[in-house]
C-alpha cells in the first residue's frame, strides 16, 4: 500500500474503530471477542481498501464487514445468568453508568442475532436506509424491527425500575 | 421514544480508549497472516507442483509399459483437478467484498453446500484417480521381481486403505459436525431475516 492509502486507512480506523467496537460489543457481550472482531474487520478493510469500488458508502461497507464477522462467529454472547447480574436492578438510581451499560449489553444479548445488529446500528445513529443496506432487509422491515426492539428494551428497562 | 435517547447515552458511555491505536493496528495487520485461506493455498501449491512434476516426468521419462503412462496421466489429472477445485473455491472468497448480512448468509450456505459436494463427489473422484494411478504407476518398476511386487503393493495397499478407511471418514465426520453446527446457526439467523420479510 502507498503512504496515501496508509493515511486513508488510519483516518478510517480512527473514525470507525470505536463504533465497530460498540457494535461488536452489542453482538457478543464480550469485550475480548469484540476487540478480536474489530481487528478482523480492519484486517479485511486494509486488504480490500484498494479495491473498494464505492458501490456503497464506506461506512456501509465497513459495518457490513463487521456485522458479517459477528454473524460468522459461532460462540458468542457469554450471557450472564440473571442471578449473576452485577447489581440489583430494582434499586435503580444507584447504578453507575458502567452498571447501566452492562445491563444494556445484557438486554441486547437476550435479543435475536439480527435484532442485536439492528439495535446496535440504531444506537450508533445510522440512518434506517443504511441499516437496511447493511442487513439486507427493506427500509420498512427495518423500521418495524427497530420499533419492536425498542419496545422490548424499554420493557426490560421499565421492569427494572428505569425510564419510569 | 424518549428512552432511545437514554439508551444512546448509555450506549455511547462504553469506553473505547483501550482499543489499539491506528499505528498499533497497522502493526497487527502486518504481522497477521490469513489463517482462513492458508490451507487452501497450501493444497493449491502442492497439487500444482505435483501436476508439474508429473508432466515433467512424462516428457523426460519414457516408460516401457502402458500402465506407467496411464498411471502418470491419472495422477496428473487428479492433482490438476484438486488444484482447480481449490482455485475455484478460493476465488469465491476473494470476490466476497461488499455484501449485506443476507447475502453473506447465502454465501456461507453455498460454501457449506460446496463443501458437502466436495466430500461426497469431487474428493472421491480425485482420490480414485490418484489411487488407481499410483497402483498402475508402480507396476513397471515393481514387476521386476516378485518380492518387489509384493512389497510395493502391500505398502501401497496399506497406505491407500489407511487413507480411504481411516483418514477420509475421520475428516468427513469432523467436518460434518462443524458443518452441521454452522448449518444450525445459519438456519436460525436466516429464519430471523425471513420472518422480518414476511
Amino acid at each position: 500500500m502507498t503512504a496515501t492509502e496508509t493515511t486513508d486507512f488510519e483516518a478510517i480506523y480512527n473514525q470507525y474503530a470505536p463504533q465497530i467496537f460498540r457494535v461488536c460489543m452489542g453482538y457478543t457481550n464480550d469485550a475480548e471477542q469484540a476487540k478480536d472482531l474489530v481487528q478482523e474487520t480492519f484486517i479485511s478493510v486494509w486488504k480490500n481498501l484498494a479495491t473498494f469500488r464505492h458501490q456503497s458508502q464506506i461506512s456501509t461497507w465497513i459495518f457490513r464487514i463487521a456485522t458479517n464477522n459477528c454473524l460468522r462467529a459461532l460462540e458468542v454472547a457469554k450471557r450472564m445468568p440473571p442471578a449473576e447480574l452485577p447489581f440489583n436492578m430494582a434499586e435503580a438510581g444507584e447504578e453507575s453508568s458502567e452498571e447501566k451499560l452492562k445491563f444494556l449489553y445484557q438486554c441486547i444479548a437476550e435479543l435475536e442475532e439480527t435484532e442485536r445488529i439492528i439495535i446496535s446500528l440504531t444506537l450508533e445513529d445510522l440512518p434506517q436506509a443504511e441499516i437496511a443496506a447493511i442487513v439486507g432487509l427493506s427500509n420498512g422491515n427495518v423500521r418495524i424491527k427497530v420499533h419492536r426492539i425498542k419496545e422490548k428494551l424499554a420493557k426490560k428497562f421499565k421492569l427494572n425500575g428505569q425510564f419510569n | 421514544m424518549d428512552n432511545l435517547t437514554n439508551l444512546k447515552a448509555i450506549w455511547h458511555s462504553a469506553k473505547t480508549d483501550n482499543l489499539p491505536t491506528s499505528a498499533q493496528m497497522l502493526q497487527l495487520i502486518h504481522k497477521f497472516k490469513s489463517q482462513r485461506l492458508r490451507k487452501k493455498w497450501t493444497v493449491i501449491i502442492v497439487a500444482s507442483l505435483l501436476t508439474l512434476l508429473m508432466i515433467f516426468t512424462m516428457f523426460y521419462y519414457q516408460p516401457k509399459m502402458i500402465t506407467t503412462r496411464i498411471g502418470q496421466v491419472l495422477i496428473t489429472v487428479g492433482c490438476a483437478w484438486l488444484a482447480f477445485t481449490n482455485v475455484k473455491s478460493i476465488s469465491r472468497f476473494y470476490h466476497l467484498n461488499d455484501c449485506s448480512n443476507a447475502e453473506f448468509l447465502a454465501f456461507i450456505e453455498q460454501t457449506r453446500q460446496n463443501q458437502i459436494y466436495f466430500y461426497k463427489i469431487t474428493q472421491v473422484i480425485i482420490m480414485s484417480l490418484s489411487s488407481v494411478g499410483l497402483l498402475l504407476y508402480f507396476y513397471e518398476s515393481a514387476s521386476a521381481s516378485l518380492s518387489g511386487l509384493i512389497i510395493t503393493y502391500s505398502l501401497s495397499a496399506a497406505y491407500l486403505a489407511f487413507i480411504w478407511l481411516v483418514v477420509r471418514p475421520r475428516t468427513f465426520r469432523k467436518n460434518a459436525e462443524k458443518l452441521n453446527t454452522v448449518r444450525a446457526h445459519l438456519n436460525k439467523i436466516s429464519q430471523q431475516l425471513k420472518d422480518d420479510e414476511a
